[in-house]
């Protein structure tokens, strides 16, 4: 790291305020690694992009010794989801931002009644440095995605460009088993086949509709899915599976593999 | 020390002490409502900034060694309070309380000649003092080597690392800004969190009561960073919901309270500023691997953290 410290910020530490900023004032929710890298990338913040979604979810229960999708329940949580997550990027586009970086999505329940849960997607709007508009989602709108600064830098250089935030999700419930059917099993240790179909089918649920929405979105991969298994207050046997992940398209001139640079080994003395 | 001192009265050594507590205390009340540094605090700053005393910072070794590479020298440890009682409104106490210790906190540093104070903490005691908090903010004035003090020092939450780090990307951290918002919703249909019993459907009161506390208070946010730069880096968002039932005449109603604070460091950027240096990636050989069985890919003995590797 060099020594030097540009003549402007020396000028603001000096206690001089600069007028050169009548523009207004960005918001975001970046860290400072997060900024520096996203305006490596050649984007400047322009604003924090906030939907959030109070939805009421409906009733729906299970049928005791039957392994099924919790439809009601799906819906609900995918709906309110997408309505959260429209708003947000309805916002950016208002903001005539080109992406949202570093998208959250969260869920909370009230404590003050069960039925009501509320989503919230906050990111960040981001503008190309040099309004290259070739960023922008199939549609024209602002591509949003989850990764952070650092990932939507790293992920530039390696070729590829955010294109969408896709999602699936999948409400089931698992069957109870029967009463009879833990006598057979007394000393020995089994697989309950069924339990084990159970999250075989949901987790296939999930991500195959996030899969879906990635090809509607074009996009040619998805990068940094995870899947979390939860349940927002249901019964116990119900259990949400949530696929969510950044759909990428190849930047239009895609990077040779070599001349990607490879990574360099550090060996921190840190603790 | 005797079982039965305290019959003794107390000696004029403590007496002495008490008495010293007293005038401190009193000269801390006064100071502070005339907007000035309470004087045992200016003298030890004034002290420092002067070089007349030992400098004083919160910095780790690696850190100074870093201020120092980029000419800033270490002065001495700032800090201010501000134990504000909520008697108004809790959700913009919060941003009188930070406001109002920032500007503590930057008459502390002008007091010792800064030109900015680094690694500012933002500190609550948890005592739970009913409907009050404190406000307090703790950092480490610095100056940089040649140049005059600053009137109007920059206040930057982050670490010395991240300071100079922003710096030579031509960003300087300037100090906090606080949005803030609330608002009730009185619910005259009763429909507003069951829209409907059964089906799944959006309370689209609430989202909407949700959407606008967020845009006031984000918009808040923007007013309250303006006169400190030209954006922000948010660290902080909070928001609570509340249910609460009233009377009103023989019915019941309900009535739905959101609060929501966004708290950020101020930032004053110069736009296209390309940055010195070059990233590159690098593989941290230390980085949390499966290996060691702590890393979530083995949450299924996430209660087990004391057990080894594989």
């Amino acid at each position: 790291m060099s020594g030097n410290i540009p003549q402007h910020a020396q000028e603001r530490l000096k206690g001089l305020r600069s007028s050169l900023h009548s523009t207004g004032v960005f918001t975001s929710d970046f860290s400072v690694n997060e900024f520096l890298l996203v305006r490596k990338a050649g984007f400047e913040p322009i604003g924090l992009c906030v939907g959030s979604c109070v939805y009421h979810v409906g009733i729906q229960y299970g049928a005791w010794g039957k392994n099924q999708e919790m439809d009601v329940l799906s819906k609900a949580m995918y709906h309110a989801r997408e309505l959260a997550m429209s708003r947000m990027r309805a916002e950016a586009a208002a903001m005539g931002a080109d992406g949202i970086v570093g998208v959250k999505l969260t869920i909370k329940r009230m404590e003050w009644d069960e039925h009501l849960l509320e989503f919230i997607a906050i990111g960040t709007g981001v503008v190309h440095g040099e309004g290259h508009k070739g960023f922008r989602a199939h549609d024209g709108g602002p591509f949003t995605s989850d990764l952070s600064g650092q990932d939507f830098w790293s992920l530039l250089h390696a070729g590829y460009r955010p294109v969408e935030m896709v999602m699936g999700s999948c409400v089931y419930h698992v069957a109870h088993r029967g009463v009879l059917s833990g006598l057979g099993t007394v000393g020995r240790n089994v697989e309950l086949e069924n339990f084990t179909a159970a999250m075989y089918e949901a987790r296939e649920i999930a991500m195959e509709r996030m899969q879906y929405e990635a090809a509607a979105a074009k996009a040619e991969g998805v990068v940094g899915v995870e899947i979390h298994e939860g349940s927002h207050g249901w019964q116990s046997h119900v259990i949400e599976f949530f696929a969510i992940g950044t759909a990428v398209l190849p930047l239009t001139e895609e990077i040779a593999p070599e001349k990607i640079a490879d990574p360099i080994m550090v060996l921190s003395v840190n603790d | 020390m005797g079982l039965f001192d305290f019959l003794k009265g107390k000696t004029p050594e403590q007496q002495a002490a008490e008495q010293q507590s007293l005038r401190r205390q009193a000269d801390i009340l006064m100071s502070l409502r005339g907007g000035r540094v309470p004087t045992g605090a200016l003298e030890r700053l004034t002290a420092a900034g002067q070089g007349r005393t030992p400098w004083m910072a919160t910095l780790t070794p690696a850190e100074l060694r870093i201020v120092r590479s980029h000419g800033l020298k270490p002065i001495a440890t700032v800090s201010a309070t501000c134990w504000l009682h909520y008697g108004w409104s809790w959700t913009l106490g919060h941003a009188q309380g930070w406001e109002q210790a920032l500007q503590r906190l930057a008459d502390e540093a002008r007091a010792c000649g800064a030109n900015a104070v680094l690694d500012v903490k933002m500190r609550t005691i948890p005592v739970g003092v009913e409907n009050s908090m404190d406000f307090t903010l703790i950092g480490t004035a610095v100056k940089l080597e040649n140049m005059p003090p600053a009137n109007d020092p920059v206040i930057a939450t982050v670490p010395a690392l991240e300071f100079v780090k922003l710096l030579e990307a031509d960003v300087v951290p300037t100090g906090i800004a606080i949005g803030a918002h609330y608002e009730w919703l009185r619910d005259w249909s009763g429909y507003a969190a069951n829209p409907s019993v059964w089906f799944n459907a959006e309370a689209a009161q609430l989202s909407n009561l949700w959407n606008d506390v967020r845009h006031r208070a984000h918009a808040n946010l923007r007013e309250s960073a303006r006169p400190r730069g030209n954006g922000v880096l948010a660290h902080l968002n909070f928001s609570q919901m509340f249910e609460v039932e009233r009377e009103q005449g023989e019915m019941k109603i309900k009535e739905y309270l959101a609060r929501y604070i966004v708290v950020a460091t101020t930032v004053q950027a110069r736009r296209g500023t390309p940055l010195p240096h070059d990233f590159q990636m690098v593989v941290d050989m230390r980085a949390p691997t499966p290996l060691t069985g702590r890393a979530p890919h083995h949450e299924s003995y996430a209660t087990n953290e004391q057990s080894g590797a594989i």
